[in-house]
């Protein structure tokens, strides 16, 4: 992604944003509320035009997954058919798609829940069936949009490490924004700060050397987790406190 | 206060109504009321016993289905396809939007003397009349339902590939037949109480005809039948309307 300017008509939201996601690497977007960061990810989906810059995933359409802040299942759809779904609009025989729907609810810990409409699964259920409408298509770009926010503590771990083993596994780049700085640092290997609109920028960039593969809890206490964590805290602070001088 | 046990709420209502009835009937007996202006309640059910006794309140039943359900249907119908010709075609919307919204706001059946003009004193006058006052109402929960949609899963199915067909298809459809079957109850309601205001002004048979018949003979016994009847017919499709709205929003 390449200079990238965001607007919605008046002052530019977020301007000359740049920004690479390395093959099979996990990238965090991090920054202060409603700097931009959604904007962005819609961007890259093409759901929002931006007004000026490029954005190059050199990937169909269909090889980049993004799963929403909300999980936005069809209601009327049972679990099964909503994972199914993407998988028939890319030419799958709906026999076919379910049947991958069931294979991919299984992977996710949802045997047998297939037969139920979103209404009647836990959030963290939900969370993980748009998980799975996403992973089904296996895609080469995941994008997130704290897509965990929701969830309590417990369930959001244990969808986290699912999640990172699959996307390890299955060499999946991934661009997650979020507010988290902790889970930011336990799931990437690059991170970048996006400063506090509008006009955001994005104003810093980390290397995490975290070792892979990761157990997204445990890393936290990895030796090299606490200077960075202290860095990025300190930088993120101070780009709030100066919006606040300023304004 | 005492507690109530709301397992046996419906006991107590039906025990209440019969008390009620009962004293209704004593009064009777005891000549304390007019049979003119109050029938007892044993004077109605004779009424009643009567219309069906003789098989003549067959085809008056026959003539306000026909009516009410054919003007339901075709309301349906109509509606949902302006709804949604509205929704997606601007020029349309500026057109219909003023029409509906003034039909909206005036009592539609006012329209019945019109209709028979128009349409004679026969069924056709009663479908319109029961067509107009449903049409206008699924019209309005369409056109705005559309509008309404959730955003998110309209993303959701573009972002997993999906075209203007399957959007229509997953997303567009369940919805607007969704916000339909809620309002179904509230269009049945509509199309009798079209069929048998349009009977009522001119007709010569239906529910709504026999009640102004009941009306110019000062026949009270039968008017009470005539309305219990009604009431029970509508229930009756309100329970089916009930069951349908629950098997197909099963997911809601
Ligand atoms: N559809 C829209 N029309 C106009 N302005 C918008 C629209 N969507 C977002 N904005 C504005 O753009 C800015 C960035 O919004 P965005 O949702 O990208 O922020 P964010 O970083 O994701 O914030 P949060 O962390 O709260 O989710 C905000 O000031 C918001 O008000
Ligand atoms: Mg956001």
């Amino acid at each position: 992604m390449h200079d990238l300017t965001i607007s919605y008509g008046g002052e530019p939201v977020l301007e000359g944003a740049s920004l690479a996601v390395g093959d099979g690497s996990f990238v965090s977007l991090v920054g202060p509320s409603g700097s931009g960061k959604s904007s962005l990810l819609r961007a890259v989906i093409g759901l929002q035009r931006p007004l000026s810059g490029t954005v190059e995933t050199g990937l169909a359409p269909s090889q980049i997954g993004i799963l929403f802040q909300d999980d936005a299942l069809l209601p009327w759809k049972t679990a099964r058919e909503n994972v199914a779904l993407g998988l028939t609009f890319n030419g799958m025989v709906r026999g076919k798609a379910l049947a991958e729907a069931d294979a991919w609810l299984a992977r996710l810990d949802l045997a047998g829940l297939g037969d139920r409409f979103p209404r009647r699964l836990s959030g963290g259920q939900r969370k993980r069936v748009a998980l799975a409408q996403v992973l089904a298509m296996r895609p080469k770009l995941m994008l997130m949009d704290e897509p965990f926010a929701s969830l309590d503590a417990i369930v959001r771990a244990r969808v986290v490490k699912d999640l990172v083993a699959l996307v390890e596994r299955e060499k999946i780049s991934v661009l997650l924004v979020t507010h988290d700085l902790e889970e930011a640092l336990s799931l990437s290997d690059d991170v970048y700060l996006l400063s506090q609109g509008p006009r955001a920028r994005i104003t810093e960039h980390y290397d995490v050397p975290l070792p892979r593969p990761r157990d997204p809890v445990l890393s936290r206490t990895h030796p090299a987790f606490a200077p960075l964590y202290e860095r990025l805290w300190a930088d993120l602070s101070r780009e709030v406190d100066q919006r606040a001088e300023a304004a | 206060m005492m507690r109530l046990d709301p397992r046996y709420t419906w006991m107590r209502q039906v025990a209440a109504l019969a008390a009620l009835l009962a004293v209704w009937e004593a009064a009777d007996r005891a000549n304390l009321l007019n049979p003119i202006y109050a029938p007892s309640p044993s004077r109605v059910g004779a009424a009643l016993v009567d219309l069906f006794a003789d098989g003549r309140i067959w085809p008056h039943l026959e003539a306000t289905f026909g009516a009410a359900l054919g003007g339901l249907a075709l309301g349906i119908l109509v509606g949902v396809v302006l709804g949604v010709v509205a929704a997606l075609v601007p020029f349309i919307a500026e057109l219909l939007e003023p029409v509906m919204t003034v039909l909206n706001a005036i009592p539609r059946v006012i329209l019945a003397p019109l209709f028979v003009i128009w349409l004679g004193i026969g069924l056709a006058s009663k479908v319109a009349l029961s067509f107009i006052l449903v049409a206008v109402l699924i019209f309005f929960t369409v056109f705005t339902g559309i509008r309404q949609v959730d955003r998110r899963l309209v993303e959701r199915v573009v972002t997993l590939g999906g075209n203007r067909r399957a959007l229509v298809r997953h997303v567009y459809l369940p919805s607007v037949a969704s916000w339909v079957l809620g309002n179904l109850k509230i269009a049945v309601g509509f199309a009798f109480t079209g069929a048998c205001v349009g009977e009522f002004v001119a007709a010569t048979e239906g529910l709504g005809y026999l009640l102004s018949f009941a009306q110019s003979t000062y026949n009270a016994a039968l008017m009470f039948a005539l309305i219990l009847l009604i009431l029970v017919v509508v229930l009756l499709i309100f329970g089916l309307a009930g069951r349908l709205e629950k098997h197909l929003l099963r997911w809601n």
